[in-house]
Parts: structure tokens; C-alpha cells; sequence
């Protein structure tokens, strides 16, 4: 940690690429400000609990954006994972924060969670609620946002299997709420010549747990999914959801200090990719099927600066026949979701989202493209708030749709 | 001092907190906009320049220009001294506030008004370099004047230190570029300096405020002039064995009387730093020095310019000589450039970096003097700097915990800049002069001159409590009007 | 008094202080005639102070003493292909750098490369205090302590006597030339003009709109206003700008020798005023010149459009009624009217004062407590 810290000559450089900076205009709020209250909580001038440390440390988003406009290499995101892990052991989490990493760690509990949640969104009283002002109502409109009626026709996706084995991380979300992108992802994968593993024994990933601090937490859910994805001993391990993705990417280093698990979190680090990552390296196939909209993209924070993937979704975007593809201003810069931030910090959450919501608006695209959960059901949530027509799907959601007739008639 | 070790000040240490005033500043601002925690206050303790630590007592932050001239003059009523501060990416200390009242005006980010058919625009101070340049770039034009901070410095920040960049060498520096401002003077009377709807008479007020590093005032709005877009750019990047042939180089074109857009140069030090980055340019990270040269303005005889500049290069030993293919390759390799002296933190822990200027017919003498004197003291130097400028930024990494290496690098770093001063240079050439580099002041001035900067600071702030202690050392800001001869050590 | 040493100069101002006796600060007297009520009885010569201090072409950067006339400064620096890109309006060979940067004079070329307090990177100066204090330094680029350098740039030696600077130089351009496009007097074709001189893809080295009476004046007569173009670059560029320009009316060359003749041509002991405006208000700031000149025999008119700045020449002889000449100069202006010569006794009345608040006033007495350096020449009185 202390090396990370060091690293940075605060040169002010990342100021502009901090959405809580630029939204709260304070450098507390800023990723210079919070590495010198990291450093001075790590040399002990400033106590754990010490309360300005907590209102700074904990109103980060996590997005990482500050990484990759740092020229000095500072390696933020760890730095906050260790800090809020410190801060962890001093204090609990706000409750509904406790509730959601409970939940999320517990397959049973977090079937049915899920199930409940698919059956409020069901009965459409989400949609009905998602107008109520606060936390409640936007809570109801992120749920009714991951609504897919009449977007999935299911067809037999056939490919070569020419490109190798694929085991697809299914998520909470994901596969809780918008199975329907996971199904996508399973076929366009198929279309573009790889074959499907299944991987028994897989549970959440721990992103959320980890960005909390609860690292205890994230780790056990590591190595279970360590577990479960050497047992399926594909060459790939294919994330649809970018936080996920990031956070596999970064097993090697949540349990490098862990002699029994930090070679093989190594090697199955290795092994995850993005789903667009995947379908860019197959071509992607293009789409037979056009798609007549418009679409712009706004790239997830942990695609886009935890994992560096800038490309790839946009060319899966441009795969698609007839999809006109808008540039959104401020694309790099975060909606706010950052995982369970949006229900802990709201008003920063809806601050940084709105400028957002502004830009989208302003591309007057019908559809925003981004490939992570926390990200489709902010903005999605955020789209119907604010009555702006346009709604918020995942990338391989669009290509999948073009791939409809292809896989019929085609192969 | 050049290079303290950082350290935070102990409770004992610091200036009692007004709360009184703390309170009434919160009343124009808003609890939320005035920081008194000594938690809070951590993150206004140090700008860009690595080294110092200084807490302020209080840091206050208006949101309009109404609450700064209220906040200037309730500063004004409690006799309290203040430095004004935009976005803290200074390089030489300016903004920092040592137990006294810290004014930040990062959030006075509007750009009031933009007329392109004149080409000149009013911005408030805290308005972000390059946002300026981006909100005029659909009329053809930007903001000339583009520090290597530019991504996240202030136009306010830039007015205070009169701060250059690359392209400054074809175009001028910030005070070729301010035609107006409106100022809030340290005793809260609001005036209008320059005239930026004709000529001005009378003395050029607005040439004594830019660089004045906030000792003067706070700056309300800035009238820029903005610039037309060249109809043309050719990036050029040429590779050296050695840095004397780059530096060669570099004296070759500027005496050719070609006027490159920019010239800038960049040693193996830097060069790994930057390839190491995130925003690795492709420089060849095997050469001694690397030349980013620019040529701009009409298509029309540019490439035969750019023939020059390859046949000099050539000339003194290039390896290489390339041209940038389209714009993507060279937005590269100026961002490499411009994130070099952040890349500087992959090298080491601490860092100092100087700013000095050396006639450019020096150049080739001076690198191999820094050299030697880089040897002698065992330090490393990574150089990165305005070389068609003669603007040389020596850094030296070195660890702050280890003594002896830190009295090698500051002894390193005295020899530099007296060697540069002894060829007819200066200590600073765009960085300004805030506390780092106050002790060498009298190595290029006189008392006499030092005496005088003193008497004009009084003219804007007769009670000193503007950014108090920067720019002239206090020992020179002596009876100035008394009669010469009435003067102690007057001869 | 005329002292010919740095030292001796500044005991002729101590003495001055010790005495408190008002100086007139005069290098070669070519702004005598612009007739700047200065209360000052005793002058202080320092056209003699002069000389080339160094010059090192590689550098591009000259320092020269006060004194030193454009004119030699511009052979030494030819003969290496550079010049100091600075016209000022007069001889030459009368007209010295201290004065220059003093009052802050220009030419036409500030169309391209700015004014004195553009191309100054260093001064030294005597001040009102006896003090020989430098700002600035001999490099190009300089941010070491507050800018005194802009600050006595333009002061009319009020603050201090001038006694050395440094400038920065250009290269020669290779190739130059002079075009003469006519245009309408009307003010839609001026107009039209001048946006298209604003489109052109480079910076002239100079641009002047001239009337029929400054045409005349120059050599170049014709009935109508005419933009006169200076060039300038390598060959290429200069044979894609007289392209350029042909897009905007019917061009002809004229030698380039006319720049030499506007410094020269000027009538002796002329009322002179700029007025200025944004340059987008060219047009109308130019029919306000002519509604001057037009009340004036032999009134000219030259102005620069992308400064937006013209510049208004009415000839003086001793019969004239400064009460007429007033009325004149004192049109309906709502731009920036600013007086480069004028009768004396019109002095007070037009240009009371270009001391406009507290900090001017400060800064004077800052620099020269007794009001000794030229007192009353910015129309200041203690």
C-alpha cells in the first residue's frame, strides 16, 4: 500500500476525471484528496474512524477513472479496497449495505431474493412505484427497468466451435434479473464459434463485498469460484458483467497473500475475459437480421478503466446491420450505479447521474448500450425518472437480436 | 527550502482556527463550503509540487463571484491573510496556505461568454484550461497557452503564474493572451484592469497582474484572446544517440529562425518513465533523447519548413526523424509528453523539478554541465523540458527517508540553478516562483529590484496578506520609499 | 544634464530627488512634438546612453542600451537575417528602443507580431526612487518576480528611466511582398473585406486600411480606400498568399519600400488620435475616423482591422484655432479614443488623464514618491 501511495506526486491530473470531484467540487471528493487521506490514516496522523475520512472514503464510487488518467500509475482501486477493509474492522456498514453483501453471499438467500424481486416486477407495481421521490422509488424503477417483454425471441444458435471452450460467469443480477442478456450472451458466443462449459458450483463474484471492504468476504466467494471454474476447465471464462469481470481479473491479487489459492487465483484470472473481448476476437460474426434504431454507448467504469476495454463494444455495436451508433458525450465518465453505491449514497448517486441523463438525452439515441448490471438498471432507472425516451440494454442484447435469422437460415 | 521532507503538521503546530471567522464565512458560503477539520483541511495542504506540506487554517470555497468579493472582504474586515488557489496543480508552491486562510475558486468554472468573431472569450478563474479550448474548438479556434497540466489546471491558476506550455514558444505565454480582467483587490474594492473592447493607455495594469502568483488579488473574470485554429500540423519525433546531439539539434532550428509551434525535448530517463505509463507514446525507449517537434500554420510551404527542421535534425545525428501519420498518433505523442512529469512518480517516491531558462545557444553546454553535475552527486536527472525555449524541467527522483541521498539531490539541484543563472538564464520560466523557489531569487536580482517588486506589490496589497510570504523574500520588502541614501546598506 | 554612464545617470536622479527638481526625461526628442504637458523644467538627455550590449544571433534575443536607435539595431540584426519585428511610426534613425518601449509605440506589424510589451523580455531602469532596478531577464521565457517589465513598458518614463533592454527577435522572412487591393468606400464592401482578410488561412505580417489622402501620402494614390497586405514567409507560403488574396479584390504589388515611407510620411507636428473598438466594429470605428478627418483639411486616415484600431492624422500648423481642432477630434465616439499628439493647450482638455484609479495613482508614487520622472505626461497631477 504504502509504495501505491507513494506513487502518486499529486499532480492533480485526475481532478477532472473524478465525477464526485466534479460534482461536489471539493478535493476531499477527489482521488488526490482521498490518496492523502489514505496516506495520513496509513501513517497514523489521521485516526481510522477519524470522521472525515469516512464521509471522503466512503462517497468514492469506485469507478477507477482517476486510473487511467494517472501519468504515475497510482493503483487507486487497491488502494481504496484496502483502506475501506482497514476502516471495516473499526465500524459496520450501514444496514442496507450489510443486508445486500448478507444476501449476495448466500446462494439460497440469494435465489430468493431474486425470485421475489422478479415477481414484484411481475405484478408491474415497480413500474406504478418508480416515480415515488427517494431511495424507494428509484429502487422500483431500477428493477423496472431490467423488464425485457418482447426483446428475446429464442432461436437454436448454431456455430463451428472452432475458437474454443467458454464457461460464462452467470452473476446475481445477471441471471436473477436480466437472464435474458445472460441467454444472449450463451448464443452470440455460440454464433461466433466457441462452445459452452458449464461451470456447477459458481457463486457471486465478490465485487461488491470487496469494494466495501468486507475483503473476508470477497475472498471466500473467490475461492469458491476458483473452484467451480478449474472444474470446468475451459480456456475461457466469459463475464458479461464488466464488474464481475473486473473483479476475476483481480483475483490473482485479492488472494496473493493466500499460499494454497494465489497460483491457481492466477491462473484462472487469466482465463476471464469480457464478453465483447470474446466476440471482437471471433470478428464478431456480423448480424443478418438489421436492428432499426439508434444506439449510443456509454462504457461501464470497470470495463472502460479497471479492465482498459475501450473498443470491443463498440465494435460488437457496429456488427449490428441497420443500428445507427451516436457518440454520448462523457461516455468515460461513471452513471453513479457503482455497484450498491446508488442505494447507499443517493444523492451523490443522482448528482452524477444526472449530467449523465443529460447527455443521453441530448444524442437523442432510443437505446444506451453498456455491458454492465449496476450500469442498465442506473441509467435504465435514470432514463424513466427522468421520462426520457430511451432505454438502457447490454451490447450483446443487440447483436444477439440481429443474429436471430442468421442462425435459422444461415449455417 | 527546496525539497523539505513532507510532514504534517502536529495539532501544537497549527494556527489556532478562527472560529468566529469560520462562521461568518459560512454564512456567504454555506457550512458545507468552509473546511476548518484538520482532516478536511489534508487535501488542501500541498499543490502539484512534491516536497511540502503546509495546512491552512481554514479553506473557503465561494460558488459565484458575488460570494468571492463577499468572502475577499470579510477576509479584509478580520485582518486575515489568504492565498487564493484554483485547481493546486502548481509546481513551484503558490497555493499553499501555511496556517492562514485557504481561498479555493475551482468552483467559479463558468465560461461567462465566448465571441468568436473577435476571438475572444470571459471566463471565470476556475474555469479548467482545457474545457476553454474544447468549449471554442466548434468555431475554429482554442486557448493558446497549454501547460502540461492543462487537462485539470485553471485559467485563474494559469493568469496567477503567467504559465507557458509547448506551444508557447510559436505563440506567447498567458500574458500574451489576457486582455482583461476584473479583480477583486485583497481589500475587497472590485476593479477593472486592461480594456477588452479596444486599446488600453495608461500603465498595462493587466501585464503586472498576470504572474503576479495572487499576491495582487483575485482574479473575478479573465478576458483571453483566443486563437485560430492552424490550417495544418505536422508533428515530428527524432530519436538521438546522445542528448548533446539533440541538444544541437535544437539550437540549429532555432537558429534557422524557424518558428516551431512547439520544440520540445525528452532524455532516457523520461522517455522509460513515459513508455512505462498509461499513456506510452511509442518513443523509442533505446535513445539518449528524443526531440517532439511541431510545425503548424498554412499548408502552404509547411512542409518545407518541416524539410528544415528534418535536415537539422539529421544534421546533428538523428537516428530517426518520423512524422506523425493522422491525428491519433500525434494526440499520443503529446499526451506522453504532457503526463511526463506525472510518469516521474513510477520512478521514485519523491520528486523535485525545476524550471530554469538558459539561452537557447546554451543548451548543448548546459545538458552536459547537468549531466556532470548529475554524476558527481550521484543522482539521477530525468530531463523533460521547452527546449526551444532554452525552458530546462531537471527532475530527480530520490527517497525522501534516506538523508544523505536528499542532501545530494538538493546540493545537485543548487549547482543546476546556479550554473543555468551563471549563463545568463533565470530560475523560473513559467512554473513561477511561490516558495520553491524563493531562496534564489537574490541570485538574480538585486535588492534594489527585489525592493521594487515589494513596492508594487504594496500598491495592491498595502497590508501583505495576499498569498502572503511567495514570490520576493520578505527581507527585501524594506523601506522602499525612504530616499536612497536614507536606506540601511545603500552604497 | 546628459550623463553617459549607468552610475552617473542614477546620481543625476539622486541629485534630482536630493534637489526635488521635476526631470523631462528626453532620449532623441522625436516625442517632443507630441507636446505632453510634462511640468518639468530641467531635462534629463540619455539619447547618449546607447549601444548594442549583446547579441548573440543563435539566440535570437539582443540587449541594447536605451539609447540605441531602432535604425542600428535593425543593421546588426539584418546582417545575421533577423529583425525586431517593430515599426514605430518615425525615423528610425531618431527613434530609439528606450522610447519605444517607454511609450509603447508600434507600426503596422503589430498586426503579426504585437507590441513592445510583446516582444520585451527584459528591462533596466532608473526609478523615481534612484534605485537601478532589472525585470525580466535576457531569455525568452521568465516568470521570476512581479513583471516590472510590462510595467514601465508603456509608461512614458514616469515610473523610471529607461536605460537598457532585451527583446526577442524574429527571423527575416525569406521571401516578402507588398499588395495593394482597392476597395469601395462603401462600408458593406469594407466589410466584406475585412472578413475575408479574417478567413484567410495565415497572419499577414501587416494590414492597413488606407484613405485616399494616406494613399496619396504614401505614393500609392487612387480614389478610392485600399487594404495594403505585407507578406511575407518562404517562397512557397508567399505565392500561396498572393493567391489567397486575389479572392478578395484586385490585387497589385507595390514595393515593399511603402513600409518605410509610412514611418516618414507623416506630417511634422500632426494632431494624432487612435480610435479603437473590437475588430468586428471595424467598419463603424472607420466611418467614425472619416467623420473626423472629413472636418479636417488634409486629414488621413490608416487603420489596422485586426486590431481594430485606426489611427487619425490631421495636419497642424501654427494658424490653426485649437478650439476648431477640438471640435474636430471630439466627435461621438463610444469606443476607446486614446491621443498620441496634440496641440499643448489641448492636452488638458481631451486627455485629462490616463491615470484611472487608485492603483495607477499608487503605482506612480510607488516608483517615483516625489513626482519627479516626467510628472503630468499621463495628465496626472499631484
Amino acid at each position: 500500500m504504502r509504495s501505491g501511495i507513494d506513487a502518486c506526486v499529486h499532480c492533480g491530473f485526475c481532478l477532472q476525471s473524478c465525477p464526485t470531484y466534479l460534482t461536489l467540487e471539493d478535493e476531499n471528493d477527489s482521488p488526490r484528496g482521498r490518496v492523502l487521506l489514505m496516506r495520513s490514516a496509513l501513517e497514523g496522523t489521521l485516526a481510522i474512524d477519524d470522521p472525515s475520512l469516512e464521509t471522503h472514503i466512503d462517497r468514492c464510487l469506485g469507478c477507477r477513472a482517476c486510473e487511467t488518467a494517472c501519468p504515475s500509475g497510482v493503483p487507486y482501486g487497491h488502494l481504496l479496497e484496502a483502506t475501506r477493509a482497514t476502516m471495516a474492522e473499526h465500524r459496520r456498514l450501514p444496514f442496507v449495505a450489510r443486508l445486500i453483501l448478507w444476501t449476495f453471499a448466500r446462494p439460497a438467500s440469494l435465489t430468493i431474493a431474486m425470485a421475489l424481486s422478479r415477481l414484484l416486477r411481475a405484478t408491474r407495481i415497480p413500474v406504478l412505484l418508480s416515480r415515488l421521490k427517494g431511495r424507494l422509488g428509484f429502487a422500483m424503477a431500477m428493477l423496472a427497468s431490467t423488464e425485457r417483454s418482447g426483446m428475446h425471441g429464442a432461436y437454436v444458435a448454431r456455430g463451428d466451435a472452432t475458437r474454443g471452450t467458454v464457461a460464462v460467469l452467470l452473476g446475481c443480477v445477471m441471471e436473477g434479473l436480466l437472464g435474458g442478456a445472460n441467454r444472449a450472451t450463451e448464443r452470440t458466443l455460440v454464433v461466433n464459434g466457441y462452445s459452452l462449459v458449464d461451470a456447477p458450483g459458481q457463486r457471486c463474484c465478490g465485487a461488491l463485498h470487496a469494494h466495501a471492504g468486507d475483503l473476508r468476504g470477497a475472498r471466500e466467494l473467490a475461492r469458491a469460484n476458483i473452484v467451480a471454474f478449474e472444474g470446468a476447465d475451459s480456456q475461457f471464462i466469459c463475464v458479461n458483467a464488466a464488474g464481475c469481470g473486473a473483479m476475476m481479473k483481480e483475483y490473482a491479487h485479492l488472494l496473493a497473500d493466500e499460499p494454497e489459492f494465489a497460483e491457481r487465483a492466477a491462473r484462472v484470472s487469466a482465463r476471464v475475459r469480457d464478453v465483447s473481448e470474446l466476440l471482437v476476437a471471433a470478428g464478431p460474426v456480423a448480424g443478418a437480421t438489421p436492428v432499426d434504431a439508434t444506439v449510443t454507448y456509454d462504457a461501464p467504469c470497470h470495463l472502460l478503466h479497471a479492465q482498459r476495454i475501450a473498443d470491443p463494444p463498440i465494435a460488437v455495436l457496429r456488427a449490428i446491420p441497420g443500428l445507427r451508433l451516436v457518440p454520448l458525450a462523457g461516455a468515460e465518465h461513471c452513471c453513479g450505479a457503482a455497484g450498491i453505491y446508488n442505494l447507499v449514497e443517493p444523492d451523490t448517486s443522482n448528482a452524477v447521474l444526472a449530467p449523465k441523463l443529460e447527455n443521453i438525452r441530448a444524442t437523442g439515441a432510443e437505446l444506451v448500450a453498456t455491458g454492465n448490471p449496476g450500469c442498465l438498471m442506473q441509467i435504465g432507472a435514470g432514463l424513466r425518472r427522468a421520462s426520457i425516451e430511451s432505454r438502457a440494454v447490454h451490447p450483446v442484447e443487440l447483436l444477439d437480436a440481429s443474429y436471430r435469422s442468421t442462425a435459422r437460415g444461415a449455417r | 527550502m527546496s525539497g523539505v521532507t513532507p510532514s504534517v503538521a502536529t495539532e501544537s503546530e497549527r494556527h489556532p482556527v478562527d472560529a468566529a471567522l469560520a462562521a461568518r464565512l459560512a454564512a456567504i458560503v454555506g457550512d458545507r463550503r468552509v473546511l476548518f477539520r484538520p482532516g478536511e483541511l489534508l487535501a488542501y495542504s500541498s499543490d502539484g509540487l512534491p516536497g511540502y506540506l503546509k495546512q491552512p487554517s481554514i479553506a473557503v470555497f465561494p460558488g459565484t463571484r458575488d460570494e468571492v468579493i463577499a468572502v475577499v472582504r470579510e477576509l479584509a474586515r478580520a485582518g486575515a491573510p489568504f492565498v487564493p488557489r484554483g485547481a493546486g496543480t502548481g509546481l513551484s508552491g503558490g497555493a499553499l496556505a501555511d496556517g492562514v486562510v485557504l481561498l479555493g475558486l475551482n468552483r467559479l468554472s463558468r465560461i461567462l461568454s465566448i465571441d468568436a468573431e473577435n476571438a475572444i472569450a470571459v471566463v471565470e478563474p476556475g474555469v479548467v484550461n482545457v474545457a476553454l479550448s474544447r468549449a471554442v474548438s466548434a468555431h475554429g479556434l482554442h486557448y493558446a497557452p497549454d501547460p502540461s497540466s492543462q487537462a485539470a489546471c485553471t485559467i485563474g491558476g494559469n493568469v496567477a503564474e503567467n504559465a507557458g506550455g509547448p506551444h508557447c514558444l510559436k505563440y506567447g505565454v498567458t500574458l500574451n493572451h489576457v486582455v482583461a480582467l476584473t479583480v477583486a483587490l485583497p481589500n475587497g474594492e472590485v476593479v477593472t484592469l486592461g480594456n477588452a473592447a479596444g486599446e488600453n493607455d495608461g500603465y498595462d495594469l493587466v501585464g503586472a497582474f498576470v504572474g503576479s502568483e495572487g499576491c495582487f488579488g483575485v482574479a473575478l473574470d479573465v478576458t483571453v484572446r483566443l486563437a485560430r485554429n492552424p490550417q495544418a500540423v505536422r508533428t515530428l519525433l527524432a530519436d538521438f544517440h546522445s542528448i548533446d546531439a539533440g541538444a544541437r539539434a535544437v539550437s540549429a532550428i532555432i537558429a534557422s529562425g524557424l518558428l516551431p509551434a512547439a520544440l520540445e525535448m525528452m532524455d532516457a530517463g523520461t522517455i522509460r518513465a513515459v513508455e512505462a505509463s498509461i499513456y506510452a507514446a511509442g518513443y523509442p525507449t533505446d535513445a539518449a533523447a528524443v526531440l517532439l517537434v511541431e510545425l503548424d500554420g498554412p499548408i502552404a510551404g509547411l512542409d518545407a519548413d518541416v524539410a528544415t527542421v528534418v535536415r537539422h535534425c539529421r544534421d546533428a545525428g538523428a537516428r530517426d526523424v518520423r512524422v506523425a501519420r493522422d491525428e491519433a498518433e500525434r494526440t499520443k505523442l503529446w499526451q506522453g509528453r504532457k503526463k511526463a512529469f506525472g510518469a516521474m512518480g513510477r520512478i521514485s517516491s519523491h520528486l523535485v523539478v525545476q524550471d530554469a531558462v538558459v539561452p537557447r545557444t546554451k543548451l548543448p553546454q548546459m545538458l552536459a554541465r547537468v549531466h556532470d553535475i548529475a554524476e558527481r552527486y550521484r543522482v539521477t536527472v530525468c530531463n523533460v523540458f521547452h527546449a526551444g525555449d532554452g525552458n530546462l524541467h531537471p527532475n530527480i527522483g530520490y527517497d525522501a527517508n534516506d538523508p544523505d541521498e536528499s542532501a545530494r539531490v538538493h546540493a545537485a539541484m543548487r549547482e543546476i540553478m546556479q550554473a543555468c543563472v551563471d549563463a545568463g538564464g533565470t530560475i523560473t520560466g513559467e512554473h513561477g516562483v511561490g516558495i520553491d523557489k524563493l531562496p534564489y531569487m537574490g541570485a538574480i536580482f538585486s535588492e534594489e529590484s527585489l525592493s521594487a517588486m515589494c513596492a508594487l506589490r504594496e500598491v495592491f496589497d498595502p497590508d501583505r496578506r495576499a498569498n502572503p510570504g511567495k514570490v520576493v523574500p520578505m527581507h527585501s520588502c524594506r523601506e522602499w520609499q525612504m530616499a536612497p541614501a536614507a536606506r540601511t546598506g545603500q552604497h | 544634464m546628459a550623463p553617459a554612464s549607468l552610475a552617473e545617470l542614477r546620481e543625476s536622479i539622486r541629485d534630482a530627488i536630493a534637489r526635488r527638481c521635476p526631470l523631462r526625461v528626453v532620449s532623441r526628442g522625436s516625442w517632443l512634438d507630441a507636446n505632453r504637458p510634462v511640468h518639468a523644467d530641467t531635462r534629463l538627455e540619455v539619447g547618449a546612453y546607447a549601444g548594442i550590449v549583446e547579441y548573440e544571433p543563435g539566440d535570437l534575443t539582443l540587449t541594447a542600451r536605451a539609447g540605441t536607435t531602432l535604425h542600428e539595431i535593425a543593421r546588426a540584426t539584418s546582417a545575421n537575417g533577423q529583425w525586431l519585428a517593430l515599426d514605430p511610426l518615425g525615423d528610425p534613425s531618431r527613434a530609439t528602443l528606450g522610447a519605444t518601449i517607454a511609450t509603447g509605440s508600434y507600426g503596422p506589424l503589430a498586426h503579426h507580431f504585437g507590441t513592445p510589451r510583446d516582444m520585451t523580455l527584459g528591462v533596466e531602469f532608473v526609478s523615481g526612487t534612484g534605485d537601478v532596478v532589472r525585470g525580466g531577464g535576457r531569455v525568452v521565457k521568465n516568470v521570476a518576480g512581479f513583471d516590472l517589465t510590462r510595467l514601465v513598458t508603456g509608461a512614458w518614463g514616469s515610473l523610471g528611466v529607461l536605460t537598457e533592454a532585451t527583446v526577442r527577435l524574429r527571423a527575416l522572412p525569406s521571401v516578402e511582398a507588398t499588395l495593394l487591393i482597392d476597395i469601395g468606400s462603401a462600408t458593406a464592401e469594407l466589410e466584406r473585406a475585412r472578413t475575408a482578410l479574417r478567413g484567410l488561412p495565415f497572419v499577414p505580417l501587416a494590414v492597413q486600411l488606407v484613405d485616399a489622402a494616406a494613399r496619396q501620402a504614401l505614393g500609392v494614390a487612387g480614389g478610392r480606400d485600399a487594404f495594403i497586405v505585407r507578406l511575407g514567409g518562404n517562397e512557397e507560403a508567399v505565392r500561396a498568399q498572393r493567391e489567397q488574396l486575389r479572392g478578395i479584390g484586385e490585387a497589385h504589388d507595390v514595393d515593399t519600400e511603402i513600409w518605410r515611407r509610412a514611418r516618414v510620411a507623416e506630417p511634422a507636428g500632426a494632431a494624432v488620435v487612435r480610435l479603437s473598438r473590437l475588430p468586428s466594429r471595424f467598419a463603424a470605428t472607420w466611418q467614425d475616423a472619416e467623420r473626423i478627418a472629413e472636418r479636417w483639411p488634409g486629414g488621413q486616415l490608416h487603420g489596422d482591422p485586426g486590431r481594430g484600431v485606426v489611427r487619425v492624422v490631421l495636419p497642424v500648423d501654427g494658424n490653426v484655432l485649437d478650439a476648431s481642432l477640438r471640435a474636430a477630434l471630439e466627435i461621438p465616439f463610444d469606443g476607446t479614443r486614446i491621443y498620441e499628439r496634440l496641440p499643448r493647450a489641448l492636452w488638458p482638455a481631451l486627455a485629462p488623464t490616463a491615470m484611472h484609479g487608485a492603483i495607477d495613482r499608487g503605482v506612480k508614487a510607488a516608483f517615483d514618491p516625489h513626482y519627479l520622472l516626467n510628472p503630468g505626461i499621463f495628465g496626472e497631477l499631484q
